[in-house]
């Protein structure tokens, strides 16, 4: 079953006076349950396209639809809740809150989606919630670490366990071992592989072929077209 | 509720806060100060334009006065009976007070009064020292000098009037009116004020002659020492030489200077230090005499009709006075035209420049004058408000360029714009109810000791006396609070920090995502 339908999408930037076209119709079908990898050179639009299927960012032409309803065509309001329930982001340098500690950046996406009000009685669940994500992930005793206090590798199990801790129907990791060494990045390899097993579809966007070779199907991204 | 953690949490670690917060709190505290004191000063005037004349006022502006007052009293009374619940006449003139013992002297504004009258029409009373402990024992009449007497266990016995008046304060007395400043009057040592007998087992007394009563403005018998402090050289009972002009009904003098033996009986604090510095209260039908301003007789063998300065008129409805000065003024028309056939012509000069006024008719132009500075001040706060606000908006600002990623992130979290934009009117709301508590706690402070401050300030260095009982007219600054200006300021700082944050607030809820989480 498809979840993730992109269709002639285009997408280019103005650099100074020369307009840069990064994707150039691109076509795309993501399947439930499926770890895709997504390769291609430097600047070839990866990370482009990652933002435009997670809703961070907006396509000039074309379609992007998640289990059927298009992204774009849908009101702001609509495309924050499906960016809080439906997707999962990982990136490369983390993003984490450096003024929260792990678990609270965990529980972040939870407390973005739940009123005031409905978190006084969803607190403890989810509390109890992101603690056994932060386990699966190896992270049980640094539930109290602010991320300077942490390792790439950990900061990046952190970013996983946020992306997972609302259960989205897909994950989107931009180059998620690019900032990490070999060992580390194959840990995060593992995890993701793990969450994949669990039923997790999963888009990875890397350059580097031995991690794409980890995932169900790859896909190359070549001057702003995938590669047939 | 990520807004309401994040709010918190950017509060608590970011020190560019403090900033914000303490901007907020110096201008609320300023502000309130500034206004308080304002709305003080112009109460005050108001308060003591009335307290000290009354309702009506009745003259014609010389030394001379009038004549006929007594008897435009008693029309007054019988054309607007139920209205008119008292009429005193006032006379007003100048004189040399006098120390024999030491022939200290000094001029001083002579103010007769009838005094039961008197105390009747405005707020006189309140204004004396000694009849607060000693209700009904300042006389103006022949007075002497009570003096207390020690019995064997060194305790002081008062003089029965005394005794027996000092029982009735202690019985009437309201303590929950009562202030520290009761008390620490400039020079007031002691509540009692009498004379006191060194040995035991003398017996208490009236002392001295007796001689008539005088009531003096406190600032004429005190004076401030280089350390600020006040210093009494006149002490109560003491005798004093007040030597007066009598002026005929033309204003020339009218015979030689007349030095009057009195008794210094009370004192006078009215607050308002114009008053205060130069006023003393004497009988009126005694100093009617000296002045020659009562009957006296002419040539012919008939009498002139006595005079006095104003006549002062309370009314029985307090907010009545507006609509009672053009009927008072309608009869004292139709009194002085029944006049018109026995009226001499120096007599009809006096009568002819008579008005009638309402107290706050007579202090218009200096009430528009302070509400016109007080409008002025408003208008400079305005600014200052928008320097606070420029000062906030630009403190957020800094907050979320610093922030900005962190606002990305939230946004690639599933936070909406919305939601981000209020997580930064949160942050001001809260920055304001802060730095609003904190300004009102402050300003309520520095507004309740406004004096003691000031006294300290004017003993580490002189030139920082910055109030001056000479230009402000009264010898304290006003230092009340009213709630309503409170809750004003406050919730004025409050909107204006949300004000100031609403430009932030709108450059992070339009921040998009990905320009933010490109790069590291």
């Amino acid at each position: 079953m498809v979840l993730a339908r992109v269709s002639k999408l285009h997408k280019s930037y103005a650099l100074g006076r020369t307009k840069v076209s990064v994707l150039r119709g691109v076509n795309l079908e993501v399947r439930e349950g499926e770890m895709l990898a997504v390769t291609g050179a430097s600047g070839c639009g990866k990370s482009t396209l990652l933002h435009i299927l997670g809703a961070l960012d907006k396509p000039d032409q074309g379609t992007v639809s998640l289990a059927g309803e298009d992204l774009f065509a849908a009101s702001t309001w609509r495309r924050d809740t499906i960016r809080n329930r439906d997707v999962g982001f990982v990136f490369q340098f983390y993003h984490l809150l450096p003024e929260f500690n792990v678990l609270e950046n965990v529980l972040m996406p939870r407390m973005v989606g739940t009123s005031t009000w409905g978190w006084m009685s969803a607190r403890r669940e989810a509390k109890a919630k992101a603690a056994e994500i932060l386990e699966l992930v190896g992270l049980q005793d640094r539930l109290k670490h602010r991320p300077n206090e942490l390792s790439g590798g950990e900061r990046q199990r952190v970013a996983i366990a946020r992306a997972i801790v609302n259960e989205p129907r897909f994950l989107l990791a931009d180059e998620p071992t690019g900032n990490l060494d070999a060992k580390m990045g194959k840990g995060i390899m593992e995890c993701l592989h793990g969450l994949n097993e669990k039923g997790q579809t999963i888009v990875i966007v890397t350059h580097d072929q031995q991690i794409a070779a980890l995932a169900d199907r790859q896909v190359r991204l070549v001057d702003g077209k995938i590669e047939s | 509720m990520y807004k309401l953690i994040l709010t918190v949490r950017y509060l608590f670690s970011k020190w560019i806060a403090v900033f914000s917060v303490l901007s907020v709190w110096l201008c609320v505290a300023m502000v309130l100060i500034v206004f308080s004191v304002m709305d003080g000063f112009l109460d005050n005037i108001k308060q003591h334009s009335r307290g000290l004349l009354s309702d009506i006022i009745i003259d014609n502006d010389t030394l001379q006065g009038f004549p006929y007052y007594e008897e435009f009293g008693e029309f007054l009374k019988d054309r607007m009976p139920g209205e008119i619940a008292v009429v005193s006449p006032v006379i007003y003139s100048y004189g040399i007070l006098r120390e024999p013992v030491t022939n200290f002297t000094k001029p001083v504004r002579i103010v007769a009064i009838d005094f039961d009258s008197y105390r009747a029409v405005n707020d006189f009373s309140d204004s004396l020292y000694y009849n607060r402990y000693y209700p009904g024992t300042t006389s103006l009449t022949q007075t002497q000098v009570p003096v207390a007497g020690i019995d064997g266990y060194d305790r002081p016995i008062l003089p029965p009037s005394h005794e027996l008046a000092y029982q009735q304060y202690l019985k009437d007395r309201d303590e929950s009116n009562e202030t520290s400043e009761d008390f620490s009057e400039p020079g007031f040592r002691s509540p009692h004020g009498i004379g006191w007998f060194k040995q035991r087992f003398n017996t208490p007394r009236m002392d001295g002659e007796p001689l008539p009563g005088i009531i003096m403005g406190t600032d004429v018998i005190y004076s401030k020492d280089k350390e600020g402090f006040y210093r009494r050289f006149l002490e109560r009972g003491c005798e004093i030489i007040l030597t007066v002009l009598p002026l005929t009904h033309r204003g020339t003098i009218a015979e030689n200077p007349i030095p009057v033996a009195m008794r210094n009986v009370d004192d006078s604090r009215t607050k308002v230090y114009e008053i205060d510095k130069i006023c003393v209260y004497v009988d009126f039908k005694l100093f009617q005499r000296f002045l020659s301003m009562g009957s006296l007789e002419r040539v012919d063998g008939t009498f002139t009709p006595p005079r006095a300065s104003q006549l002062l008129v309370r009314l029985t409805d307090d907010q009545g006075y507006k609509a009672a000065q053009p009927r008072i003024e309608e009869l004292w028309v139709e009194f002085r035209e029944s006049l018109l056939d026995r009226l001499t012509l120096s007599d009809a000069e006096l009568i002819e420049g008579v008005s009638v006024e309402t107290w706050e008719t007579r202090q218009q132009d200096f009430i528009q004058a302070v509400e016109k500075e007080k409008v002025l001040v408003t208008i400079l706060f305005a600014i200052i408000s928008l320097v606070a606000i420029v000062l906030i908006g630009v403190v957020f600002y800094m907050i979320v360029i610093q922030k900005t990623r962190d606002i990305g992130i939230i946004k690639s979290l599933g936070a909406t714009s919305a939601g981000v934009a209020t997580i930064f009117l949160m942050y001001g709301a809260v920055i304001g109810v802060i730095g609003g508590v904190l300004g009102v706690l402050t300003g309520s402070f520095v507004v309740a000791n406004i004096n003691e401050l000031q006294a300290l300030l004017a003993r580490l260095n002189p030139n920082l006396q910055v109030w001056s009982p000479e230009v402000y007219t009264f010898d304290r600054i006003p230092s009340a609070v009213k709630p309503g200006v409170m809750v004003s300021v406050f919730c004025m700082a409050v909107a204006t920090s949300i004000f100031g944050a609403i430009v932030p607030a709108m450059k992070a809820a339009w921040v998009w995502p990905v320009e933010t989480l490109r790069y590291e």
